[in-house]
């Protein structure tokens, strides 16, 4: 029997413009910013020194974001789940920082450099075991024992931990915005390069950040207990079968992206200089918004995406208002969402619809 | 406010030759891996055809394509005459093209008479607003839904008794039954079973064709069956296309298909 | 209704056994519910005008009881009934309680020349455009019902946990807008006014009464309340025995079954989000009269928690049990944690007001609550055995035909 050949459907008109926005559509907004104020400056005074500093500020701050989306998209890329308290976890990390720094070491602007660079190197592995921790003991409470009732459960349950701890940080530090001393005189310059300032806390944030990503990605890439995580992440069947022990697997998955996001903390009370108990749900937005773009389960298009949102808050906080960043960054997080859920990088998995 | 999705379905059959479903050429693929290969496939008007093929020849896959949920990647498909390649399911569902789940997708936690009313949908129109309301218009259609219901679950044998248990709490068999319930009551020109025999006994398959058979009769429908129960697809195919590996491999009576070598081959050799 | 199975053993007549049968047999009388519902609404509507002072603090939180109950039902359509987390509902309550702003005060002082422009209100103000309350209930449901399809939109594709960030990114926007608001500029007229609350708000007067006096008499605001809230209670068993309800719960079962046996699955979400939004809308115009004041500091994220708690608390699509989460909450919100307990912290030697615990107590209650008993207080059948047992896929129809 003949299959009666029908007419193949007229391929709509605009179907190669769709594939193309579907491509290329989030680039080009993503470069539509910065390039916009660069033609601006140039068209207004011939100089490009204040986009480039907005760029520099951009990757540093984009550094904290990248530490704080990673822990999204370890958790993730593990359990299919979307941490709701991870914005928390670093704000008990800024404060927990801070507190360790001023109180515990009583290190002020005035301390010696020796005893500044001590400190702070000690506050920060303290702060990264007590952030971990916390992490791995959310995970145990809130989504172990929900691992197997519906998707809902373990979010509310986030949510709600995610609310406790915005309270423990309200009565820690006040309901408002707290100033700190800046410690290390985070705005001094140290390096000009063509006009453009690199600030130190510019090369906090990156020195800090840069050994800590290598450090993961080398550990996750090498180590037993890494491709332990990346089989779970595949087929947590597979990998219980294969002797992996899933629980401990995820328990240390958590461990790392608390352990990221306790560094990010103390960077963020080093360069804001200010502590806010609200701080970590802004803040868990917008990781979110940078693991998402990057690819949700990819490690590099956490960090991608970490550095792209740092340029486009950067730019927004600068150009247009402090009180605007949260309406263009989650307007990028929406149009993600309709037209690339994948984001940048990642591939069309079974999980980001 | 929502105006009513029942599509004008052409006049039942211009006469034996005419084809209610055409396949062209379709394929679907999967990231590298090609589950449906250049198939072409057609369903004769009122006519009872089974696909057959090992696990994983891509039946299911090509039943998706048939039914809305996947996109095929290259060729088309047309039902009734019209082009259904790129449409959505529920619209598909709405022009006269019924499916049951290999997997049995009841809604587990409402009732068999809720299960069969949401098949419905496409056939009321109570919109949001008279639904507030609840205007004699609503109570009249949501009385003619429950008859409907009731009326589709007593011709599979669903016993009464059961008709407001959570469908979930349902025997299995019942659950099955059920299933090609929902699927009927929408009155639909085709009907898609995929696997209906399975985890059944001879005689509850045997039942299961001789249903068949008597729905097609009673209710003017084409049949297009996926199994790996040979009896039933001997028993009941006057057509059979065997798939594997995502190719179509062999076309014809059942008796031709039983002694085709490539089909033999393809089952031995995975039982080997 | 299912026929109850038989009680095992000798039916008890006497102790709690005998009053667990009596109220069983009750149960199953014909009317039950419709007799059950008129007799609760009645006392609802009597007691609280009756025992409470006139402008007493009690009737302050029986107002907010039923106002939660609006907001609850509403959020229950979307939540409970479809199965879509929107984490996002202050959008709706800000977008109810500016159309207040616009309409019941001087906000639009330019317009008609300097000259109020009345349409139904009383007011003393001389300009601006006053409408009446149930207009204004109309248009904010109206805009709160396109605020809402606009903000489902991007979810459609989207499974769980996305649809909660996405929303809830919505609900960050529009409390953003709600504090800037000031200097987004139409023309002369701002959008909202910031921090600074739009005020006075006109009383709020039903056609063919006088307007009502908040200084000195709460209680007709709290039985157009009542009102609002029993109709929308109606307004919801209505829907959830509907045809669109059924949909709705095919949706949130099993997406991609739905689709296959017709039902339109981005048409009915978005109709799903519309409704939910229009109830919220409703309740915070009915809010905005009540608090008559509108200022940006009322539209929290925090909001939208409270709300997803009641519904959370009493049971995820159990209507009755969402009622009983709002009331609940009310209560330990507006009565609880701000008057009776007040006094605690310090008798234990602790330094913090019970108001500032008000997160913890919210959070501790979700965790607990999903812990111990997910399906809720008073959940329908259908939950308990959803949240207890894991029923139901989560699959998009988007995912499949990729």
């Amino acid at each position: 029997m003949e299959a009666a050949s029908i007419a193949a459907p007229a391929r709509r008109p605009l179907d190669p413009v769709v594939q193309f926005l579907q491509q290329y559509g989030l680039i080009i907004l993503l470069a539509a910013m910065p390039l916009y104020y660069g033609i601006h400056d140039l068209a207004a005074d011939g100089s490009l020194t204040r986009l480039g500093n907005n760029l520099v500020a951009g990757v540093s701050s984009g550094a904290i974001w990248a530490l704080i989306a990673l822990g999204y998209t370890l958790v993730y890329g593990i359990i299919e789940l979307i941490n709701f308290a991870h914005g928390e976890i670093f704000m008990i990390g800024s404060f927990t920082a801070f507190e360790l720094w001023s109180i515990t070491f009583g290190l002020t602007p005035e301390s010696a450099v020796a005893a500044i660079v001590g400190g702070l190197l000690v506050t920060l592995i303290l702060t990264m075991i007590t952030t971990g921790v916390l992490n791995v003991m959310i995970e145990r409470v809130a989504y172990r024992p929900l691992r197997n009732a519906p998707k809902l459960a373990p979010l509310i349950t986030a949510v709600g931990f995610s609310f406790i701890l915005q309270n423990v940080g309200l009565l820690w530090q006040g309901s408002s915005q707290r100033s700190i001393p800046d410690l290390i005189d985070s705005g001094a310059a140290f390096l000009t390069i063509g006009g453009v300032e690199i600030e130190r806390k510019d090369v906090l944030a990156v020195a800090v950040t840069v050994p800590l990503v290598l450090l993961l990605t080398t550990f996750i890439a090498r180590s037993r207990l890494g491709k332990a995580m990346r089989a779970t992440a595949q087929d947590p069947e597979a990998a219980r079968l294969m002797g992996i022990n899933v629980n401990t697997t995820i328990s240390l998955t958590f461990l790392l992206g608390g352990l990221l996001a306790g560094a990010a903390g103390l960077i963020y009370a080093l360069y804001q200089t200010n502590l806010w108990y609200f701080q970590g749900f802004q803040a868990g937005l917008i990781a979110f918004t940078a693991a998402v773009m990057g690819g949700i389960g990819n490690l590099r298009g956490a960090v991608l995406g970490g550095f792209i949102i740092g340029i486009i808050s950067e730019l927004a906080t600068n150009r247009i208002g402090n009180d605007w960043v949260p309406v263009v960054v989650f307007s990028y997080l929406i149009l993600i969402m309709v037209f690339r859920p994948r984001g940048l990088i990642g591939e069309e998995t079974r999980e980001a619809g | 406010m929502e105006a009513s999705e029942a599509v004008d379905r052409p006049p039942a059959g211009d006469g034996p030759q005419d084809d209610i479903l055409v396949a062209d050429s379709v394929s679907k693929i999967f990231g590298g891996l090609v589950a449906v290969d250049d198939v072409s496939f057609v369903v004769p008007r009122h006519s009872i055809v089974s696909i057959i093929g090992p696990n994983g020849a891509g039946k299911t896959t090509f039943f998706n394509m048939l039914t809305g949920l996947y996109r095929p990647n290259t060729g088309a498909i047309a039902f009734n005459g019209q082009d259904i390649t790129r449409v959505r399911p529920d619209k598909i569902m709405a022009q006269g093209l019924a499916r049951t789940f290999q997997n049995i997708r009841l809604f587990g936690t409402m009732s068999a008479v809720e299960n069969v009313q949401v098949a419905l949908h496409s056939r009321t129109k109570a919109g949001v607003f008279r639904s507030m309301v609840r205007t004699p218009g609503v109570i009249r259609e949501e009385r003619e839904s429950r008859e409907k219901a009731h009326a589709v679950l007593k011709y599979v044998g669903l016993r009464e008794s059961v008709f407001e248990d959570m469908s979930r709490n349902l025997s299995y068999g019942d659950q099955r039954r059920l299933e090609v319930a929902r699927a009927l009551v929408s009155d639909p020109s085709l009907l898609l079973l995929d696997e209906p025999t399975a985890g059944m006994n001879p005689q509850e398959s045997a039942q299961l064709t001789d249903f068949m058979q008597q729905v097609r009769e009673e209710r003017s429908l084409t049949i297009l069956l996926i199994e790996h129960d040979m009896k039933v697809v001997m028993g009941v195919s006057e057509r059979i296309t065997v798939l594997d590996h995502g190719e179509k491999i062999a076309e014809g009576s059942p008796q031709e298909v039983r002694e085709n070598e490539r089909v033999v081959e393809a089952y031995l050799g995975k039982q080997s | 209704m299912t026929v109850e199975a038989p009680p095992r053993g000798p039916t008890p007549q006497s102790g709690v056994g005998g009053v667990v049968e009596s109220w069983r047999r009750l149960r199953r009388m014909r009317y039950f519910g419709l007799i059950a519902g008129a007799l609760t609404i009645g006392l609802a509507a009597l007691i609280p005008v009756t025992a409470f002072g006139s402008t007493s603090k009690e009737l302050d939180v029986a107002i907010y009881a039923v106002t939660y109950v609006m907001f609850a039902l509403g959020l229950n359509i979307v939540v409970g009934f479809a199965g879509l987390l929107d984490l996002g509902y202050v959008a709706f309550y800000a977008t109810g309680a500016y159309t207040v702003g616009w309409f019941a005060s001087d906000h639009f002082s330019a317009v008609n020349g300097g000259q109020a422009v009345n349409f139904g209100a009383e007011t003393f103000l001389t300009q601006g455009i006053h409408l009446n309350f149930l207009l204004i209930v109309l248009i904010a449901m109206v805009i709160s019902a396109i605020a809402g399809a606009i903000i489902g939109f991007p979810t459609l594709r989207l499974r769980g946990d996305y649809i909660a960030i996405v929303t809830l990114a919505f609900g960050e926007i529009a409390t953003v807008l709600a504090r800037n608001g000031a200097d987004i500029k139409i023309g002369e007229y701002a959008l909202t006014g910031g921090p600074t609350a739009i005020a006075p708000i006109d009383q709020l007067k039903l056609p063919f009464l006088t307007a009502f006096d908040s200084a000195t008499d709460i209680r007709p605001y709290y039985l157009v309340g009542l009102g609002m809230a029993v109709i929308m209670l109606l307004v919801s068993f209505a829907l959830r025995e509907s045809r669109l309800g059924r949909a709705w719960i095919a949706i949130r079962e099993d997406e991609v079954a739905a689709a296959s046996m017709g039902v339109p699955t981005v048409r009915t979400k978005l109709l799903s989000y519309a409704t939910g939004a229009a109830m919220g809308g409703a309740a915070g115009a009915f809010l905005g009269f009540y608090v008559p004041a509108i200022g940006a500091n009322q539209f929290q994220f925090f909001f939208s928690i409270l709300i997803l708690s009641m519904v959370i608390l009493g049971g995820l699509g159990s209507i009755w049990g969402v009622v009983a989460g709002a009331i609940s909450l009310a209560v330990i919100d507006r009565y609880l944690l701000r008057e009776t307990l007040k006094p605690v912290p310090e008798k234990l030697g602790l330094d913090f007001s019970t108001t500032e615990i008000q997160f913890g107590v919210y959070g501790f209650l979700l965790v607990i609550m999903m812990v111990l008993r997910p399906e809720g207080l008073f959940p329908e059948r259908r939950r308990k055995v959803e949240m207890t047992q894991g029923e139901g896929t989560d699959e998009t129809v988007f995912e499949a035909s990729a």
